[in-house]
């Protein structure tokens, strides 16, 4: 007994003393704030990219040396919901990622973000529709247009050498191709969707586009002009539907990440993704064998839709103990140096900042060269139809995994969301 | 017993007062406030609006709230059904036989509660891994055995799921039944067995007329307790399923819709914090009269035992 | 005839417990083994002994995250917690069992009502609370909530162990001039040591394992315990499989070891409780 006392006695010291160290690091390192040191926190919910991120904020380091950036990133499912809570709680980070649109402007609503229109000077330079998606209706911009990302298939080169296929073009190409992979008896799709998020921005924000008339019926659906029960958005469902026989098998359990490990490790001949998954791939090895192409459009010589998301901006806490070196840092971001230097860290990740740029990595550059002949649209109900819940991003990927569990069809999916929205046409 | 004389009053009080101050104003003080912060609603942190009863009559009355207010209310019932039969039922046989003497009998009892011990969370994560259709050791643990027909989407299917994460918790937690289970039985006089087994009475019986009137007292804790760690339960969907209880909220609980609408962005599923509390004070009432009713069923079983 | 039943029986029960054993030994077995094997070992070959006990896992985990940082903090927070509950819940059943008084019965039960409160569904004032308190987002915030949460099951066990011990022994330390908290401290507390233990033993799963508070509570990196930490990386690691076994072996790992240490404390503890009950 005495013993085990006399144990409990040295760990209580033992953890004091943690304590109190960890207490006066912090108290040290606020006493010193301002004459060298200064450490910023950087959130994000990109936790795959810490050692990527370290790399491009040494960078900063190295011509800024008394800014230090602590990258904190956050799971992606769990970010909105802590963000939200330390920006209220006076706890935030320094500088943070936002989502675009109405994610990011109920952020900015709390009354945490700083207004940057006049303190980055660069802002003015940025194309006007990544601009808009993180500003005010009175245009007022809380963050720097970040990251775009596009929407697409991947497939492995060395499968479609087997069965002699060429990148399709047309839908009933591609529906031609994984009818050729199925008899051959290869996994087509790494798909599954126990993660509804995915049915939704990649498949058919991405995929759908060109069925359900991309940017312009976007706008429309937005105006109220037409609803997500029209002809185009049910098409889209349709298409979606059409894929299904060539998931793999019990394709309701599998996760995201198992479909980046399916398709990742060379298991299925292709994924549909989105670009910043290049990463991810590069580090499961053999990226020479992956190969890109856009979504395939209705039909032969039709424009393709090509879904380029705002997905990422950088806003600044209002509440920063240091506003000084976060604003420098904040206009290193808002700078061609960093641009370059995130295209070249993290291949997928597109950069609104003007500039030339050179793309080191081969698909990063296949991406990018759909650009020229296409008409670019955003993910079909993230701008106002997510403003409230049940958001309309919430709705349709909900639809699409009750569709794909044989609890909707196409049309009702439709319906689903179009009932889900009933608070937008209020 | 000492009377309380003035000079020690003043002991008495101090004696008391930080475990008093303590346990009322960060365990009891919270649930009360929180169902104030209910009659408020606003877009902050701190909802400052008072709009008395009326989030009450949104969550039953508008569809989009009513819709998954229920749907967790149903889900919670399932679940906490499951929970109930596999560590009440199932774990009153195993402590059954974990008390009979046998060869390792010290051994098992120490083993079975060893899953208690771990984090719901780590529980829910192995569980994840072990059933994942890909790469998941059960899948190919069936195909090795040749029972791959039997091989389900586990936690992809919105009608098995629910089931699954069930019997993951009853996993971790049917040590707690064991162990209670078999202290009570312990304490059974040894006479009495020794009786009932001279008079030829088979096992069956013996369970029916010794043990099982002796261990209901427990039998009514160890529900209470499932059933007040059921309806708050959050870890478990955190890990597992996420907290919009996937696949299409077919494992929402009440603990993980709690945590989604008061504390997620509305785009992810967030009502603001006043419907938390709301939310909050709904779960606490169906708490409190859910343990009312049990206490009422126990307390009349027994004296109907005891007769 | 009986002897064939019999041995049947025997058959049966051992038949069962080891079944039972292994549901409960696999899982946890399986998660081990896979934290040693490489990620392409994962795939290949889900079953059985790693090919060569490969630590990279570890190693890196240790070099990517600030584990060892969690790890204090969860030892702190759990060893600040419980001392202070134990201790304040030893005085306060001290004063319920020892001196009468027109409440002693309320109070007992006013404290135990708090084994079936489920404190979570206050967290949003509790949230609000530590804001106020300027405690949001660090250790103090969750030892305040740990040390309210165990309170209750602390007051429950210690009660009985104060009330066994014999009246005579305080009246004589009394007789001898020795002031109420000297008796308590010299006369009291030497003799309820096992339940000081057990109470703190009690309360220590629990304590260790809660994932809730820190969620909700703790922001920064810097402040994260196990839990949080486990739920953050495995999200961080999750495409790197032996990674994430490996952070959920290291969260178990020390629990098991205790509980095995410590495992007739627990028994006893807790089934007293529910004998009790």
């Amino acid at each position: 007994m005495k013993k085990l006392l006399l144990a409990v006695l040295t760990m209580v010291m033992a953890a004091n003393f943690a304590f109190a160290a960890g207490t006066q690091e912090i108290n040290a390192a606020a006493e010193s704030g301002d004459s060298d040191k200064v450490k910023l926190v950087f959130t994000s919910w990109r936790t795959e990219d810490i050692e990527r991120m370290n790399r491009i904020n040494d960078a900063f380091t190295k011509e800024y040396p008394n800014i230090e950036i602590d990258f904190q990133p956050v799971k992606d499912t769990e970010y909105d919901a802590q963000l939200k809570q330390s920006l209220a709680a006076g706890v935030g980070a320094d500088i943070i990622f936002l989502r675009s649109y109405d994610s990011g402007y109920q952020i900015y609503k709390t009354g945490s973000l700083e207004v940057l229109n006049d303190k980055i000077m660069d802002l003015k330079g940025f194309p006007s529709a990544a601009i808009a998606a993180w500003s005010t209706p009175e245009m007022e911009t809380y963050a720097i247009p970040s990251v775009g990302v596009v929407h697409g298939v991947y497939y492995r080169k060395s499968v479609f050498e087997k069965y002699g296929l060429s990148v399709p073009a047309t839908w009933d190409e591609f529906m031609a191709v994984c009818e050729t992979l199925k008899d051959g008896g290869e996994t087509v799709f790494a798909q599954g969707t126990k993660d509804n998020w995915m049915l939704y921005e990649v498949m058919f924000a991405g995929l759908g586009a060109n069925f359900y008339g991309g940017e312009e019926a976007r706008q429309n659906l937005m105006n109220k002009d037409i609803r997500f029960t029209d002809a185009g958005f049910v098409e889209a469902m349709e298409r979606m539907k059409d894929l299904q026989p060539y998931f793999p098998d019990r394709f309701e359990g599998i996760d995201y990440v198992t479909m980046q490990q399916i398709f990742g490790t060379g298991n299925a001949a292709m994924f549909m993704g989105g670009s910043w998954e290049i990463g991810i791939f590069e580090d499961l090895g053999g990226l020479e064998d992956v190969g890109y192409f856009a979504p395939p459009l209705k039909a032969k010589g039709d424009t393709l839709q090509y879904c380029f998301h705002v997905d990422a901006g950088i806003g600044m806490n209002k509440n920063t103990k240091y506003p000084d070196e976060a604003l420098t840092y904040m206009k290193w971001l808002a700078s061609p140096a960093y641009a370059q230097l995130m295209m070249d860290e993290l291949p997928g990740f597109f950069g609104y900042t003007p500039g030339s740029y050179t793309l080191s990595n081969d698909l990063a550059k296949q991406m990018q060269s759909y650009v020229a002949s296409s008409v670019p649209t955003v993910r079909t109900v993230w701008e106002k139809l997510s403003a409230e819940s049940p958001s309309g991003n919430e709705l349709v990927a909900e639809a699409i995994q009750k569709m794909y569990a044989g609890e909707l069809t196409p049309e009702e999916a439709c319906k689903y969301v179009d009932d889900g929205l009933a608070w937008y046409y209020r | 017993m000492l009377e309380a004389r003035k000079k020690h009053a003043r002991f008495l009080f101090l004696f008391i007062f930080p475990a008093f101050i303590i346990y009322t104003v960060f365990m009891l003080l919270p649930i009360l406030n929180s169902m104030k912060y209910s009659l408020y609603t606003g877009d902050g942190l701190i909802p400052t609006e008072f709009v008395g009863l009326d989030n009450y009559v949104r969550l039953f009355t508008e569809e989009r709230y009513s819709v998954k207010f229920w749907n967790a209310f149903r889900n919670n019932i399932k679940f906490f059904v499951i929970v109930t039969l596999i560590q009440n039922v199932m774990g009153f046989f195993m402590a059954v036989m974990v008390s009979r003497s046998f060869k390792g009998n010290k051994f098992m009892r120490k083993l079975s509660f060893l899953p208690t011990t771990l984090s719901v969370l780590v529980v829910g994560y192995i569980f994840k891994l072990i059933l994942n259709p890909y790469y998941g050791v059960f899948d190919k643990f069936l195909e090795m055995i040749g029972l791959e027909s039997l091989i389900l989407p586990w936690l992809g299917d919105p009608r098995t799921a629910i089931y699954v994460v069930a019997i993951a918790v009853s996993w971790q937690f049917f040590g707690e039944s064991v162990l209670f289970y078999t202290s009570g039985i312990d304490g059974i006089p040894e006479s009495i067995m020794e009786a009932a087994r001279i008079d030829g009475a088979s096992i069956w019986q013996e369970i029916y007329h010794i043990i099982l009137p002796s261990v209901l007292p427990i039998v009514g804790i160890v529900t209470i307790l499932i059933f007040i760690g059921d309806f708050t339960q959050f870890d478990i969907i955190f890990a597992m399923t996420g907290t919009r209880g996937d696949p299409g909220y077919s494992t929402d609980l009440f603990g993980s819709l709690f945590y989604r609408t008061a504390f997620a962005s509305s785009e992810r599923g967030g009502w603001g914090t006043g419907m938390g509390a709301t939310v909050a004070t709904m779960m606490f009432l169906i708490v409190t009269v859910g343990v009312g009713i049990f206490l009422y069923f126990f307390s009349k079983k027994r004296e109907e035992l005891e007769k | 005839m009986i002897n064939i039943k019999r041995t049947a029986q025997r058959g049966g029960l051992y038949l069962t417990m080891i079944l039972y054993a292994l549901t409960i030994v696999i899982p946890l077995f399986v998660m081990i083994m896979t934290s040693f094997k490489t990620n392409a070992e994962i795939f290949r070959n889900p079953f059985g002994l790693p090919s060569s006990f490969n630590i990279d896992a570890y190693v890196n985990l240790f070099v990517i995250s600030n584990y060892e940082k969690y790890f204090l903090n969860s030892i702190g927070v759990t060893i600040l917690s419980l001392g202070i509950a134990v201790t304040l819940s030893a005085l306060a059943a001290y004063a319920i069992s020892k001196y009468k008084f027109k409440y002693n019965r309320a109070i007992y039960i006013y404290f135990v009502l708090g084994l079936v409160v489920p404190i979570k569904l206050g967290t949003i004032d509790i949230m609000i609370t530590m804001l106020r308190l300027t405690v949001y987002d660090t250790l103090w915030a969750l030892i305040i909530v740990y040390i309210a949460m165990a309170i209750p099951l602390s007051v429950f066990v210690l009660y009985d162990y104060i009330k066994m011990v014999p009246e005579e022994l305080s009246s004589a330390a009394r007789i001898d001039g020795c002031s109420e908290p000297g008796i308590f401290a010299r006369v009291i507390t030497p003799l309820i040591k096992p339940g000081l233990a057990a109470a703190g033993i009690i309360s220590f799963i629990p304590n260790w394992n809660e994932f809730w508070f820190p969620l909700v509570l703790i922001k920064s990196k810097d402040n994260y315990t196990i839990p949080l930490a486990t739920g953050q990386l495995f999200g961080q690691f999750d495409t790197k499989l032996n990674l994430v076994f490996a952070v959920l072996s290291l969260a178990t790992i020390p629990v098991i070891v205790i509980y095995l240490l410590l495992s007739n404390y627990f028994v006893k503890g807790l089934s007293a409780g529910a004998v009790k009950g």
